[in-house]
């Protein structure tokens, strides 16, 4: 808590970020209370990251005070990787049935499963590489 | 060959938390727990700056074994 003063900045910044998105929330239809409720859900999620242990924090970078280290990044990056190999491999794999089988473009809705199968990997794979 | 470490004993002997020791080496608490378990090798850079932080020669903190 001693640093609490000095992280002013980050806070503020992400109280900002937090109210922009509830806002769009808001200006899209989306019930008053809900977008309240989803602006303060990313608030809790920002004031939870840095004391979460998955970031370095350094109060005196401001607004970014929390930093990724070097073990951090470099599961970032693998994590990137495999979502890219994975969804590059999805999006071949359905060219080639819907091309050879079908004799047809691919449907829209399977390229958005392939970005969500992508996600998916990512965050399958960043939970993996963090078990200690 | 494994690379093993001392770092939880010399970080409690300096009095130091996970927290407070991660802060000073510019590295998340998660990444202290790894190596603390020997679950990640860390680079020359951040086992100097753990070294530097709980007042260790670095060939004393990290050192490597026949598996």
């Amino acid at each position: 808590m001693k640093t609490m003063p000095k992280m002013t900045q980050y806070y503020l910044s992400r109280a900002l970020i937090s109210a922009a998105f509830g806002g769009l929330f808001a200006i899209t239809g989306t019930p008053w209370w809900i977008a309240a409720l989803t602006g303060a859900g990313v608030f809790a999620l920002f004031l939870w990251a840095p004391r979460s242990g998955r970031y370095a924090v350094s109060p005196k970078r401001g607004v970014t005070a929390l930093q990724r280290d070097e073990r951090t990044q470099g599961i970032t990056d693998k994590a990137g990787r495999n979502a890219f190999v994975v969804m590059a491999f999805a999006i071949a794999g359905l060219n080639l049935y819907f091309g050879s089988m079908t004799l047809s473009a691919v449907p829209v809705r399977f390229l958005s499963w392939t970005l969500i199968l992508g996600v998916l990997t990512y965050f399958a794979t960043d939970l993996w590489l963090r078990r200690t | 060959m494994e690379l093993k470490n001392c770092l939880r004993e010399s970080r409690t002997q300096c009095g130091l938390t996970q927290e407070s020791l991660a802060n000073l080496v510019g590295a998340t608490r998660q990444t202290i727990i790894a190596i603390e378990k020997g679950g990640y090798t860390p680079s020359v850079a951040l086992a100097l700056k753990l070294a530097s932080a709980v007042d260790v020669p670095v060939q004393d903190l990290f050192w490597l074994e026949e598996r």
